[in-house]
């Protein structure tokens, strides 16, 4: 037996599959990136073993996902492929096959959120999400993970599936939202009363890069991720806050995320966005594997690094700031006054709308998190959705957490059974992660609306 | 009727067969002299020709399979090489995989194929005087993504021409391989330079011999079972590397009926060779050839080596029985010193080799401290061989179904290669063929043992020829790197997959013309093909394409009646 490779590669392009012809999540995009990985001949190196991808199931889904009306009708097969091939590269890890691994697979996940009505910011199936559970899951819940994201746009569905999760660590590094899809991520979305200050946004003005980015990554990510001990550390790596990218403002280049990746070290590293797809990505992605792989990334370069792009001037003031910001916020998440925050009630509410931009829909979610010294806490969410080729669809869905007590179980049951009654909603979903074989979404009701 | 002579110069001997048409004629065996390979090639050849009818007027065309390349490679026979690479930007080349002397130049050449950087023709000048003052005879040139666009490459060959013309020829990475793989392109080029100067040498003296008995024309049998045209060898003698194997291969091809899918075990002294067949045809290596240690873009078949053979060292802890991977050296029963399996055969009754007594002896003395009868450690051994080879079989099925796919409907279709049916070569080691079987729940079939095979595979191949076409319409340009071919695409919005497939095909029949064979079009079959829809700010500008098309390894069946006539 050879000696165990340093990198696992799921490499998996769905060369069959787009979003739509012209869409920027086509065929052609990680084309580019193939052809140099192959070029390079990365995959004769002895530290890095490519790997198939395999399929996830409706049951991988349903741990994190409410799907409307169902998993089968929201996703397509490349949806359950790179689910599946994310998990693929989890269990790599986490097995020991190999030290690290990279899932180098599309269609991306990061802005899929717990309630799923179709696709939105070209993401359906939260990728990262979906291994996270499958890998909690074979642990019996007892797993801490710690993401940090750093496409340009914000991770809103990652941060939305565990902002009161007090195991999942959530950083996101992005273009600020106030130029950028989905325009959220601001500093002071830091996590549900059960997980304060475990959800924590940088976003960047535009135009930020190695310099700013590599500032946050040594300043803030390094000392969080040494405090909190995460069993697993993974990389939600979108690559359009590179410096080519058609869709953002970000100067980011190969070096640069490179040298991200050096530093944080990462166990998994998944692909999320990136759409310059020859300029950009056949050159980030060489990088990315060659710093798993703990090999001299140097020599990596863009045919053309624009002026001024490579020279690390002065970090941006605002950057510092922010970065200042969070760092007493970390420092002091476990002294903070919660009921300053959630209030001094049974349960935080909150009430947003979100739209599905790929899909062109509008959701009104209204969502009741129960405050609980002993778990983190049941949620009930009401969700209605609407596009212009449909009725409204109105469900509910009650979530029990991880390790959830007794107390909250039962409440969790009660208010499963009132809403199961209520005549106005179409589907009623109960989903609880740590349910042993019976389906995760389990006594869905369906009501046969009138009209 | 067309008579025609295989030889195969093989490790131990050196067998020759002649043929007309699917009929065997005659055989001829000879010990192979590795200090003079021309005198025992030409013995068994004025041989074969004793066999020819006398009132046979038409030349006989001639297959060799030669274990020069290999050996020169292996033994590390080749001139000093040097290779010129143009890297470019990507892992830097002082950390490239390959073991030779590198002198890495400007310039460089993105995934599509477009110059991001010039060649300095100075620095190449230079390059090329610091290689010649070191003592390097041989030189190659390799730029990465050279398949997409040769200009540098051709360009570093017209200067050395020129200036240098004492080290010419220069081969060309792009020339040998248009897969992409730049560490492996380099590594093929510079095998192919450092054994030139040696092909060249046994070509002449191959074509003094031809010249001498009036032969037609003469191939060498290449690692993909197919044959190259003599004279072309000079140019490519690296794909003559693994022709033995190969010959082994295609001699079971010529040998068998209803192969299917098959997986084929060649059970040696040292070594047991697996070898798998889908769809009656071998299965060819992903990415190519690995020699000596060396990953090439050498097309092959697909094999694998296990360190399990009839002369493996037998490890017995009381419980357990362990076979191999190190060889002990010949069986007891040969007069070697201790246990073997084939000794364990010997036991059983299952082989009369050597002296049976003496493999009894040794067994007794392994089993007595345990207590163990030799009959019941024989079984054992036995059955731990079965075991092991049963094991590495599984595991070679598992590695090729766990191949990476890049589609979603390839992975829905899933990979579920698996054989119908066990091969075993004759010989001691057919013994084992069906307790392997049997681990494996296969029915098997055991080949008899034929000397004359590897003859007869070489024989019975056919040329073949691949190459790789690459299109590009918002470039407007299409290249076949293996032909230098570069031409404009005169009507870029109706070029389409058809079109592509069609130059494809008129390509690999123009260098098969090229070569020295005729090959119709319809021979010519496309092995991959991808087509893409280019879309740059949400409009589609185009579409590349990537084919490979190739003229398919062939075999003439010979006939069992006249092959078991021998």
């Amino acid at each position: 037996m050879a000696t165990k490779p340093k990198v696992g590669l799921v490499f998996f392009p769905a060369f069959d599959w787009a979003i739509a012809a012209d869409h920027p999540e086509r065929e052609e995009r990680l084309l580019y990136t193939r052809d140099q990985l192959r070029e390079e001949g990365l995959l004769d190196l002895p530290a890095i073993k490519e790997f198939r991808p395999g399929i996830a199931t409706r049951q991988d889904i349903e741990r994190v996902h409410i799907c409307v009306p169902s998993v089968e009708a929201v996703c397509t097969e490349s949806h359950l492929i790179a689910a599946g091939g994310t998990i693929t590269a989890g269990d790599l890890v986490f097995s020991g096959k190999t030290e690290r691994a990279f899932a180098l697979l599309r269609p991306p996940g990061h802005h899929a959120m717990r309630i799923v009505h179709g696709s939105r910011g070209f993401c359906t199936i939260n990728i990262e999400a979906v291994m996270i559970e499958y890998l909690r899951k074979l642990r019996n819940g007892r797993f801490r993970v710690a993401v940090v994201d750093t496409d340009a746009h914000h991770a809103d569905g990652t941060q939305d599936i565990y902002y009161n999760d007090p195991d999942v660590l959530h950083i996101s590094i992005h273009q600020d939202g106030r130029t950028l899809y989905p325009g959220t991520g601001f500093l002071n979305e830091l996590g549900g009363p059960a997980a304060y200050g475990l959800t924590l946004n940088v976003p960047l003005p535009p135009g930020s890069g190695d310099a700013e980015l590599l500032y946050v990554v040594e300043q803030l990510v390094l000392p969080v991720l040494h405090d909190y001990q995460p069993d697993l550390i993974i990389n939600a790596a979108g690559q359009d806050n590179h410096f080519t990218d058609p869709l953002t403002s970000m100067n980011i280049t190969a070096q640069g995320y490179a040298r991200l990746t050096e530093l944080l070290a990462p166990d998994l590293v998944v692909l999320e966005g990136g759409y310059s797809i020859e300029g950009a990505l056949p050159y980030v992605n060489v990088g990315i594997i060659l710093a798993l792989a703990g090999l001299d990334y140097t020599g990596v370069r863009e045919p053309e690094l624009p002026r001024g792009v490579e020279k690390a001037g002065p970090v941006d003031e605002t950057v510092v700031k922010k970065v200042a910001f969070l760092q007493e916020v970390w420092a002091k998440r476990k002294e903070i006054d919660l009921a300053a925050i959630f209030g001094r009630g049974d349960y935080f509410r909150r009430q947003r709308r979100l739209y599905y931009d790929t899909d062109d829909i509008y959701e009104f979610q209204d969502e009741e998190i129960k405050i609980c010294s002993s778990c983190s806490g049941y949620r009930k969410i009401y969700s209605l959705a609407e596009d212009d080729r449909r009725k409204p669809v109105r469900i509910a869905a009650v979530l029990l957490p991880w390790h959830a007590c007794a107390t909250c179980e039962q409440e969790a049951a009660a208010a499963f059974d009132r809403l199961a009654a209520e005549p106005a909603l179409d589907y009623v979903y109960f989903q609880n992660p740590a349910a042993g074989q019976q389906p995760l979404v389990s006594r869905a009701v369906r009501r046969e609306r009138e009209n | 009727m067309s008579f025609l002579i295989g030889i195969d110069v093989g490790g131990t001997n050196t067998n020759g067969v002649l043929l007309k048409g699917v009929q065997v004629l005659s055989t001829v065996r000879t010990p192979t002299d590795h200090h003079n390979l021309h005198a025992g090639t030409e013995e068994v050849l004025t041989r074969l020709l004793q066999a020819l009818p006398g009132e046979e007027r038409e030349p006989v065309e001639l297959h060799l399979s030669t274990t020069l390349a290999t050996n020169a490679i292996v033994e590390g026979k080749g001139a000093p090489t040097a290779v010129l690479i143009i890297p470019g930007p990507g892992l830097r080349w002082e950390d490239l995989p390959v073991p030779f002397k590198l002198y890495p130049l400007a310039g460089a050449i993105d995934h599509r194929g477009r110059e991001t950087g010039p060649l300095d023709r100075e620095e190449v000048r230079a390059a090329v005087r610091a290689a010649k003052a070191a003592g390097y005879q041989a030189l190659a040139a390799v730029g990465k993504f050279s398949p997409r666009n040769f200009q540098h490459e051709l360009a570093i060959e017209e200067l050395i021409k020129a200036e240098f013309p004492e080290l010419a020829p220069v081969t060309l990475g792009h020339r040998l391989s248009g897969r992409l793989n730049f560490p492996r392109r380099i590594t093929t080029a510079a095998l192919n330079a450092s054994i030139a100067a040696l092909q060249a040498e046994f070509v002449r003296m191959v074509e003094a011999v031809r010249d001498q008995y009036r032969l037609g024309k003469v191939y060498l049998l290449k690692a993909d079972g197919g044959t190259l045209a003599l004279h072309e060898s000079v140019h490519r003698s690296i794909e003559t590397i693994l022709s033995g194997p190969a010959a082994s291969l295609m001699g079971t091809m010529a040998l068998t009926e209803g192969l299917a899918d098959a997986v084929a075990l060649d059970i040696g002294g040292t070594t047991t060779e697996i070898s798998v067949f889908v769809g009656g045809e071998p299965l060819a290596e992903r990415e190519g050839a690995v020699i000596a240690g060396y990953p090439t873009l050498v097309p092959a078949f697909f094999s694998r080596s296990l360190g399990l053979g009839g002369d493996s060292q037998v490890t017995f802890d009381g419980d357990r029985v362990t076979i191999g991977p190190q060889r002990m050296g010949p069986p007891a029963a040969l007069g070697g010193s201790g246990v073997t399996p084939t000794d364990a055969v010997v036991v059983l009754g299952g082989a009369a080799l050597g002296d049976a007594r003496q493999a009894y002896a040794a067994l007794e003395m392994m089993g007595a401290p345990y207590g163990l009868e030799p009959h019941a450690l024989a079984e054992k051994i036995v059955d731990a061989f079965a075991q092991q080879a049963a094991a590495a079989i599984e595991e070679v099925y598992a590695e090729l179904n766990s191949q990476p796919v890049y589609t979603v409907s390839q992975v829905l279709a899933g990979a579920k290669l698996w054989p119908e049916q066990l091969i075993g070569m004759g010989g001691p080691a057919a013994y084992f063929i069906p307790k392997i079987a049997g681990k494996l729940g296969l029915p098997y079939q055991v080949l008899p043992y034929y000397e004359a095979a590897n003859a007869i595979g070489a024989a019975a191949s056919r040329p073949t020829f691949a190459i790789t076409l690459r299109a590009d319409t918002a470039l407007r340009k299409l290249v076949v790197p293996e032909l230098d071919y570069e031409a404009a695409i005169g009507q870029p919005f109706t070029f389409n997959l058809e079109a592509a497939r069609q130059e494809a095909v008129r390509q690999t029949v123009n260098y098969a013309r090229k070569m020295g064979a005729a090959v119709a079009a319809d021979e010519v079959e496309i092995t991959e093909e991808e087509v893409f829809n280019m879309v740059r700010n949400f409009y589609t500008v185009g579409k590349n394409f990537n084919l490979r098309a190739q003229v398919k390894p062939k075999i003439c069946r010979i006939g069992p009646t006249a092959a078991g006539a021998l």
